[in-house]
């Protein structure tokens, strides 16, 4: 089993499923951290214990398996008794790559650690899905990932309330690769539009109040349009 | 807050966006073409580069074969008027997506779009 190459065994560990990747780390040594990378390149946090427990079980070690995760979903955690855990848990995971919240409080103080740099530097991908917060902190979350690249929203529980900035920085930045809108985000489309922001690829609900300006504004960059629910 | 205007004040007037980057359009649809898809399409002054636009349906079956009024006219106009300006070679192609259970009788179908030399391509999703 050693004298086996170790692009040979990686081969293989890549074509296992999921639910072996524990029993083919324990194979041998040469085994371990492909099968670690792997299993754990996606996890998905379904409560607050959960999230506290990583913090506590894996804190900041960039070097350690915690850098194996790049695609992180926070799902059913509809409000936070500790809203600072979210952040301590995305500043743990320093390798993230995607960032999915779905059916998820997002705490107001998330937008502030993004901004100050603590976390979510190589954060490319953003997905928003039935998530419950305000506008401002979806926008200052958005605005504050540096290398965001995809963007998917589909979000009725946005709040439209309460004061929103005017972020026109977005002019700064290369066309994103995608935006993906639907549901009642037009608040967000608006948001988006008045920060600036142009895509190469856009996919849209047609109802979504302020498609026209996303289009308009990405008229020159856009190579794919997907229009919805028409 | 931030103040925007109603959207009556953002429609675009018909023919008057230039899209010189945009190859592919896709086109999901529930039911027939809303009078805002056709509103928002009609604003495409020009798509130099554009060569396939893909309609995706529930179900194709569900619309009136034996006239296709509506805003299907209104579509069917609408490519034929883009057809006609279509900058890529051999003009760009028109693919219509559809579920094997579904039985859709394309007859008749875009026929103003197929008089002017437009492809119409079916694609059965596996």
């Amino acid at each position: 089993m050693n004298s086996l190459p170790q692009e040979l065994i990686d081969a293989v560990i890549d074509s296992l499923p999921r639910s072996s990747l524990l029993s083919s780390s324990l194979v041998a040594k040469q085994w371990r951290r492909r099968s670690q990378q792997r299993a754990l390149e996606r996890i998905k946090f379904r409560s607050e214990a959960q999230v506290s427990r990583w913090c506590t079980d894996f804190p900041q070690d960039p070097e350690g398996i915690v850098s194996y995760v790049h695609v992180a979903e926070f799902a059913g955690i509809g409000s936070w008794y500790d809203p600072t855990i979210f952040g301590r848990a995305l500043k743990s995971l320093g390798s993230l790559t995607e960032l999915w919240v779905s059916k998820t409080g997002i705490p107001d103080e998330l937008p502030g650690q993004i901004t100050r740099g603590e976390l979510g530097k190589e954060i490319t991908v953003l997905r928003f899905w039935w998530s419950s917060c305000t506008l401002a902190t979806v926008m200052s979350v958005i605005l504050s990932l540096p290398s965001l690249d995809v963007l998917s929203i589909a979000h009725p529980g946005v709040e439209s309330k309460g004061p929103l900035q005017s972020h026109p920085v977005a002019s700064q930045r290369t066309p994103l690769d995608l935006l993906g809108l639907w549901g009642n985000v037009g608040g967000i489309g608006k948001a988006l539009t008045k920060s600036g922001f142009t895509f190469r690829r856009l996919s849209l609900d047609v109802d979504l109040s302020g498609v026209e300006q996303l289009i308009v504004l990405s008229s020159e960059t856009m190579v794919k349009l997907t229009l919805y629910g028409v | 807050m931030m103040d925007f205007p109603d959207r009556s004040a953002q429609e675009i007037p018909h023919h008057t966006l230039s899209l010189p980057a945009l190859t592919t359009l896709d086109i999901d649809l529930q039911s027939d073409p809303s009078p805002r898809l056709i509103t928002i399409l009609s604003s495409i002054s020009s798509a130099p580069a554009l060569g396939s636009i893909t309609f995706r349906h529930d179900k194709w079956s569900n619309i009136d074969q034996s006239s296709f009024q509506g805003t299907w006219v209104d579509m069917d106009r609408l490519l034929t008027w883009m057809a006609q300006r279509a900058r890529v070679q051999g003009g760009f192609s028109v693919t219509l997506k559809w579920w094997p259970k579904d039985k859709p009788v394309w007859e008749g179908f875009l026929r103003d779009f197929r008089r002017s030399g437009g492809q119409v391509k079916t694609y059965v999703h596996s």
